[in-house]
């Protein structure tokens, strides 16, 4: 039985509803109403068409690639179709000039990004990201170069100058978040680029902060799931330049680079 | 990205209908269309990078999920995107209530903020309506109601914010809503 006044005071609470103002329970109460009377989700909805053109007026704010990542991953999304051969990264020059790697290298890392099964998604394209990172030896000579595509989630490395290896040893790749403890990437190739698959947790920690670093170890990764072995390279991480307009450069880079700790094993 | 445009909407309106269909495409345009408008609402409520960004991820999987019971006569795409990512954020917000009222600086801070005023060309026809109703308020009432709106604060925490009595403030938003309303369905 609903007189004016309990009309009224309906519509309020459902305008206070939509502007945000009421606490905990009232706020349950009514989303109870929503769901259960036809009559409230009316109110309700007109109320969101009153107010909610005040959103216009807030900034847009580009949210990092990996939220993304980790929405596509807690929903299970399956890869979907496959649309035309992905460009971007690997057509982007201006990306291999700032990666300083010469056009045999691109061209092998183009035969084994041609060859790769499309594991990742193809059609969802977000604000694309690409980060880079220079692994530099001990002795200043770059080890790999790491290239992630923040996007497909995953990264590519390439070998620069090869690094020798006892028999039985292999180079892991490890990234390290600031303040954090080593996290695997996966076993990389001495001789030839490999590519890595990014889980949602290492995608969440790449970034300028981060660092990637190569340990000596046992043919099928550490044991322990820390470096076991000598760390041969290192590298930190550089937010790659993006279709030509914003473009971080680090310089030459090696001045500053973090330099491999141990020797060589 | 602008939703200003009809023709943006109407697209929108397509890509959520679509993704109520289970299209992982559609869904995957729908984010990069909407996701920068939506995580800068959730950002201004929350004002933590972090947990905009896990809001943002729940209002997302909240619309796979629930899209085929988007309603375009009842509301464009954008609207009920809008609303489910401020629901999200006040939902946030009610839990860590109590934190908050704790911490008056963090309150205090946000008092005499004003919204960035958008371009003409930026805002739609609503909104435009909306701000001329907006401006018949009385001052102090008008960015109370904006204040409500942009921070999901609660009454207490208003009056708190604005140092009125929470009588005052209760009375000053709910006559503010009837005005609008008045106004606004003129």
């Amino acid at each position: 039985m609903n007189t004016p006044a309990d009309d009224g005071n309906n519509n309020l609470r459902y305008a206070e509803y939509v502007l945000g103002v009421l606490d905990a329970d009232a706020r349950a109460a009514v989303a109870h109403e929503i769901e259960t009377t036809g009559e409230a989700a009316t109110a309700v909805a007109l109320w969101q068409r009153r107010l909610m053109p005040l959103a216009d007026t807030i900034d847009e704010v580009t949210p990092a690639p990996y939220v993304w990542a980790r929405i596509h991953d807690a929903l299970q999304l399956d890869a979907p179709a496959r649309v035309q051969p992905r460009k971007g990264l690997w057509d982007n020059l201006q990306l291999w000039h700032w990666l300083g790697i010469g056009a045999s290298v691109v061209a092998a890392t183009l035969a084994v990004v041609v060859s790769l099964p499309r594991l990742a998604p193809t059609a969802i394209v977000v604000n694309a990201g690409y980060m880079a990172s220079t692994i530099q030896q001990d002795n200043g000579s770059t080890g790999w170069t790491a290239t992630m595509d923040l996007q497909h989630a995953r990264m590519v490395v390439v070998p620069a100058t090869p690094v020798a290896f006892a028999q039985g040893r292999a180079p892991e790749l490890w990234l390290i978040p600031a303040g954090g403890k080593p996290i695997s990437v996966g076993m990389i190739a001495r001789d030839k680029p490999t590519t890595l698959a990014l889980d949602p947790a290492l995608l969440a920690r790449l970034g300028p902060t981060a660092a990637l670093a190569v340990s000596v170890e046992p043919l099928g990764g550490s044991p322990t799931g820390q470096p076991t072995g000598a760390v041969v390279a290192k590298g930190a991480i550089s937010v790659a330049p993006d279709g030509g307009s914003k473009v971080a450069m680090t310089g030459d880079g090696r001045a500053d680079q973090a330099r491999g700790r141990s020797s060589q094993a | 990205m602008s939703v200003t445009s009809p023709a943006e909407r109407d697209e929108l309106n397509r890509l959520l209908i679509q993704t109520g269909r289970n299209d992982q495409k559609a869904f995957a345009e729908l984010y990069k269309r909407t996701s920068s408008k939506l995580f800068g609402v959730c950002l201004r409520m929350l004002r933590d990078r972090g947990e905009a960004e896990e809001v943002l991820q729940e209002t997302y999987t909240t619309v796979w999920r629930r899209a085929a019971g988007f309603d375009a006569a009842k509301a464009s795409a954008i609207t009920w995107l809008v609303t489910l990512s401020r629901n999200k954020a006040i939902d946030r917000l009610r839990q860590h209530r109590e934190e908050l009222l704790d911490e008056p600086s963090r309150l205090e801070e946000t008092v005499d903020e004003q919204p960035t005023p958008a371009a003409d060309a930026e805002t739609s026809q609503e909104y435009r309506r909306l701000e001329r109703c907006l401006d018949e308020l009385e001052p102090q009432q008008r960015s109370s109601v904006r204040e409500a709106f942009f921070t999901g604060a609660t009454y207490n925490e208003l009056a708190t914010r604005c140092r009125v009595p929470l009588g005052t403030m209760k009375s000053w938003i709910r006559r503010s809503l009837m005005q609008l309303r008045t106004c606004l369905d003129q």
